[in-house]
């Protein structure tokens, strides 16, 4: 445990020292990560299908703001979408519209883009069960809406890909079923409504119990909210037959209570064999105060203790010049010089690290 | 000579304004009612596009069986049903809207309550 907590701080000193380029280099992965899955999922736009243009927009997001990457990967995504179809892209610019509009608009706080994008990328990933754990530990009940957009977002673009040949066989005179095909695939997606239920609940009783003043309330939230999370699925899939993966929901939960326990040792790292419970009182109030010591640990320092050095000089008929500077003149520069002596030295010379010593060549 | 108390305070001032200071600031400038009525304004307004968008898509949806059946549609009850639907969207976003904007307003009002409690603790320590 000393190691890890050693670790640990030796990560967020390194970040906090090297913020400056980590950050920008993070959300440039983060957005070449999120596009490059848009374009390659979709990639009906050849002119867009380009790694170039991946990259250049990865770059820009690695300076502006995280909304950025939500911006490029909409923009790549309708663009693809009108590539396939007019239908389609009126459809999905009205949606994210709507989400735009409704939805982001009350979660959007600073950090839920970052929510949004993490929604999408680990729904392609079929791990999303983690983001209702994480996002229940780290943010408020708000970010339920950016979950929310992240999966709407995610199933319509899930839908258009799987239904894409199907889209492309219709003809011109079929306008109207492809926009049915594309709206009745989210309206009538029982899966996408199950799943955003259930992370509602699961984030919203994962902030809940967090917040309790019970000992290991984020690993008891992180438990129960993995367990409601799967019961409300299952409960869902047996309703509407959803379809849901069983052994995948299960290994996602497992999943998203290691990540909860990461999480929890960076941000939550607490003592409770060590818990005070106080009591006192003043004029008004009396005061009943659990205090729980934080899990620090030091990192070690290396200091170098110089006693007695030996410097040992290989070069053979070497010049120096040594200076003795006496107690309260030094001159670390050796503008100065007082006292300077010219000695050659021979094959292994020592010299006492007393006396300062300024290396310079003579020819 | 270092006042360490006084350094750490100055750092969780200046952390906290460049963080959500500013926008705690701006949030705690109004009024409450007026905070939450402002929102209130604007969310009637984005719910009104929302609707125009979705009922847009219906119009798209129905294109087809509404140039069919054009004559026999009762446009009065297609109206009413409309106008029922744009009201429940409507309200129901606003519920949601004075939930989210409430608890925005308490917690920014909290937290520059706090940020004025320390700089008035760090201006008595500049004092001494």
């Amino acid at each position: 445990m000393r190691n890890l907590l050693e670790i640990r701080d030796q990560i967020k000193r390194i970040y906090s020292r090297f913020e400056f380029a980590i950050l920008p280099v993070l959300k440039f992965m983060l957005a070449f990560w999120l596009l490059s899955i848009v374009s390659g999922k979709l990639g009906y736009m050849y002119q867009l299908d380009n790694l170039g243009l991946i990259l250049i927009a990865s770059l820009m997001c690695s300076f502006l703001p995280t909304g950025f990457v939500i911006f490029f990967a909409v923009v790549l995504s309708i663009a693809h979408m009108y590539a396939l179809s007019l239908e389609v892209a009126i459809v999905g610019l009205a949606v994210f519209l709507i989400l735009f509009l409704l939805l982001f608009r009350l979660g959007g706080q600073s950090g839920d883009s970052l929510i949004i994008v993490f929604t999408v990328l680990l729904a392609t990933m079929k791990i999303p069960y983690v983001i209702p754990i994480a996002v229940g530990l780290l943010a408020t009940p708000a970010s339920v809406f950016s979950v929310a957009c992240g999966l709407i977002g995610y199933h319509m673009v899930h839908h258009v890909v799987v239904n894409a040949q199907s889209i492309n066989n219709m003809g011109v005179e079929e306008a109207t079923a492809k926009l049915r095909l594309v709206v009745d695939g989210l309206m009538h997606n029982k899966e996408m409504l199950v799943m955003v239920m259930a992370f509602a609940v699961t984030i919203i009783v994962v902030y809940i119990v967090r917040r309790l003043s019970i000992d290991y309330s984020w690993t008891i939230a992180m438990i129960a909210g993995a367990i409601l999370n799967l019961i409300i699925l299952l409960v869902g899939d047996l309703m509407y037959d959803t379809n849901i993966s069983l052994l995948g929901a299960i290994f996602g939960s497992l999943l998203a209570v290691g990540v909860g326990k990461v999480l929890e040792f960076f941000r939550f790292s607490v003592d409770y064999s060590r818990i005070e419970n106080v009591q006192f009182e003043d004029d008004e109030y009396y005061y009943y105060v659990k205090a729980i010591p934080k899990m620090t640990v030091a990192a070690p320092t290396k200091t170098v203790k110089r006693i007695n050095v030996q410097r040992e000089r290989a070069a053979e008929g070497r010049s120096v010049v040594t200076e003795r500077t006496g107690a309260g003149r030094s001159n670390p520069y050796g503008n100065r010089r007082m006292d300077a002596k010219s000695i050659t030295i021979g094959k292994r010379e020592r010299i006492s690290d007393f006396e300062e010593l300024t290396d310079e060549s003579e020819e | 000579m270092l006042n360490e108390e006084k350094v750490i305070l100055m750092t969780k001032l200046a952390s906290y304004e460049k963080r959500e200071g500013k926008a705690n600031m701006s949030v705690s400038s109004y009024f409450r009612g007026d905070y939450i009525s402002l929102h209130l304004l604007k969310a009637v307004i984005v719910s009104t596009i929302s609707y125009f968008i979705g009922f847009g898509l219906y119009l798209l949806y129905y294109m087809e069986d509404l140039l069919e059946n054009m004559y026999e549609i009762d446009f009065m009850l297609l109206a009413k049903n409309a106008i029922s639907i744009y009201v429940v969207v409507v309200v129901v976003y606003c519920c949601l809207s004075y939930i989210v904007y409430t608890y925005r307003f308490v917690k920014a009002k909290k937290g520059v309550r706090r940020y004025y409690h320390n700089l008035k603790k760090l201006s008595v320590m500049e004092r001494q």
